[in-house]
């Protein structure tokens, strides 16, 4: 169980994280969500003791991650692939790591095995791939045989096969009843994989639920509607908390109004409504709802207009 | 052996107990952790070995430098019909001078302080270049223990390559300046004492090294630091005894390679700090830059 009482972490004049408080509960995987830069892994360096908070407390199974006698068969985690001596081979970086807690050579053959790693162990970890450096980082962590295991962006930059294999290692984890704490910035990854979700923006936690709740909580009912009068049904539609965004021709999209109301009124007024589905909230939406005020860098490219972006060969023209 | 497409979808084999052992963290255990990442390293294997060799090549040509300007001496004398007696040819070094015959196992030392200095150095500020620095503190979350284990194994390192370096150095020296006369072997006044306290001084180098590099974060920084304050003060210094007035004079043997140098000379000589102030005073620098090391290493994040 990992648990923060109001953690702050200032770095200057900027505050990554302001007065959070959490617990992630033992024996499920629990999703760590938000944009990049919302705090995420400030978070969890702080609570594996790397980062000093500037104040407020975090500890794991009730202690401070530093004042257990034996760190790593308490918590293993996964920070950044790169903590390692880009000299050493993925093996003697494990077995480093494994003599200060008396860990026997066998259990570093092991997480080599668990891991994938036997080909490269004795390579150079310098020269290894990301996903390879996230496996040797995943072996690192499991090297104690911890109770919970932080993974701090572990899809990050792997391809579709390290993704599948990260996911089913999460899934097999917690089959074994471990405590997860998994960060992502991607939400296909945590509807996948986390049963309990907390979600951070800008160093506060928006929204700290069970998958399901945060789905359902959180988007009011949107329906999809197309039809052959859109200008007339959006103007019959719009107003009164109703609100119509069309995006293509012949498409609407209504949001504050169920899909029996707006046959009702495309019926009174003899519009033909040739499709009318609503959308099921999935975690995406409830992640730009909750996040749409927090996320620190906003992308100036979606309302550009479509001329703005240059034909792939047009650079290279121009440089002839 | 497991391939990637097997663990693929079968991410770990069934196991029973764990093996991971629960004895937890223990200072003997951080200690054997920092010798297994020393030595895994290729590049400091090759490094600790092109070490001995150098200390030893330097001491020797050092030695040979000396015995070519001794030999032109006597054979000088010898033109003009003078006999040079090893007592006659001792006076052209007198005592203080640092040319002592005791100190020729010190002849390479300058070339110890410099590599196994910079070598502790990068002991801890590559840790930080590659990131190595999050798994070690990882691991030993106190991180005070994984510092001393540092500092306790680049001091053995260090004394012990100084030491055996300044015994081989001496094995060549003997002989050559036993043929021109002199009276000189291991039980020669001063000679143990210096083979045994050049491993004390560049072993104190190594843990200034060390602590710079945590300080700094950063290997050129440090080795910059740790280059200019071992050799290029001690130049500054020696030119700073030029500035008219009497207190200028007194201020060089008080710089750390000064008075880490003093400590490998006996005997008092007037007008400059004893021996054993110089080992004092030496020691005071290394906890100057030691302590707030540690200091700094357990409160910075990292």
């Amino acid at each position: 169980m990992i648990e923060a009482k109001g953690l702050t972490k200032v770095y200057g004049s900027k505050t990554a994280v302001d007065g959070v408080s959490f617990t992630v509960r033992a024996g499920q995987v629990t999703g760590f969500l938000g944009p990049n830069g919302a705090g995420k892994s400030t978070t969890m360096r702080m609570i594996m003791g790397l980062d000093r908070p500037t104040s407020g407390t975090v500890t794991v199974n009730g202690l401070p991650y530093a004042a257990h006698k034996a760190p790593l068969h308490e918590v293993g985690a996964l920070l950044d692939a790169k903590a390692v001596h880009t000299s050493r081979s993925a093996y003697n970086h494990l077995r480093a790591m494994a003599a200060t807690h008396n860990i026997p050579t066998a259990r570093v053959h092991e997480v080599i095995e668990m891991t994938g790693l036997d080909a490269v162990a004795k390579k150079k970890a310098g020269g290894f791939s990301l996903g390879m450096g996230q496996r040797l980082g995943i072996a690192a962590a499991l090297l104690g045989d911890p109770q919970t295991l932080i993974l701090d962006e572990p899809v990050n930059g792997l391809d579709p096969e390290g993704v599948l294999w990260v996911r089913n290692l999460v899934r097999y984890l917690s089959n074994q009843g471990k405590t997860v704490f998994l960060s992502s910035h991607l939400m296909s990854e945590m509807a996948q994989t986390a049963d309990h979700l907390i979600v951070i923006g800008r160093g506060r936690i928006i929204a700290d639920a069970t998958m399901q709740e945060v789905i359902a909580g959180t988007r009011q009912v949107r329906t999809l509607v197309r039809t052959s009068a859109a200008t007339q049904l959006s103007g019959l539609l719009a107003g009164n908390g109703v609100t119509v965004d069309q995006n293509e021709p012949e498409t609407l999209e209504v949001t504050g109004m169920d899909s029996r109301q707006i046959a009702q009124v495309a019926l009174d007024n003899s519009v033909l409504v040739y499709e009318l589905t609503p959308q099921l909230s999935s975690l995406e939406d409830a992640y730009f709802d909750l996040t749409k005020d927090e996320v620190e860098y906003h992308s100036h490219l979606t309302g550009g207009p479509a001329g703005a972006f240059a034909p792939a060969g047009a650079p290279a023209a121009a440089g002839k | 052996m497991t391939t990637m497409t097997e663990t693929q979808t079968s991410p770990l084999p069934p196991r029973a107990r764990s093996t991971a052992g629960t004895r937890g963290v223990t200072f003997v255990g951080v200690l054997r952790s920092e010798w297994i990442k020393l030595w895994s390293l290729m590049s400091t294997r090759i490094l600790l070995l092109l070490t001995l060799v150098a200390i030893v090549g330097v001491g020797a040509l050092a030695v040979l430098i000396r015995y070519s300007f001794l030999e032109q001496m006597v054979n000088t004398a010898k033109e003009q019909g003078q006999t040079m007696t090893p007592e006659m040819l001792e006076q052209s070094f007198p005592p203080g001078s640092g040319f002592e015959l005791y100190n020729l196992p010190n002849a390479g030392l300058q070339i110890g302080i410099l590599v196994l200095g910079s070598l502790a150095v990068l002991f801890i500020s590559s840790e930080y270049a590659t990131g190595m620095i999050r798994s070690t503190m990882n691991a030993v979350p106190r991180r005070t223990p994984a510092f001393v284990a540092k500092a306790i194994i680049l001091a053995v390192i260090s004394y012990v390559i100084t030491t055996v370096a300044a015994a081989a150095t001496f094995l060549i020296a003997m002989p050559v300046f036993q043929g021109l006369g002199f009276d000189l072997d291991w039980s020669t006044d001063g000679v143990m004492y210096s083979i045994f306290t050049g491993g004390l001084y560049v072993a104190g180098v190594a843990l200034i090294g060390l602590s710079l590099g945590t300080l700094l974060r950063n290997s050129a920084g440090g080795i910059t630091v740790l280059v200019g304050m071992f050799f290029v003060l001690s130049i500054a210094a020696s030119f700073m005894t030029f500035i008219p007035g009497d207190f200028w004079k007194y201020v060089p043997q008080y710089i750390p390679s000064e008075a880490g140098g003093r400590f490998l000379s006996i005997g008092h000589t007037d007008g400059i700090i004893d021996p054993w102030h110089g080992g004092l005073i030496f020691l005071g620098y290394v906890l100057l830059f030691l302590i707030p090391a540690m200091i700094v290493l357990k409160k910075r994040d990292v």
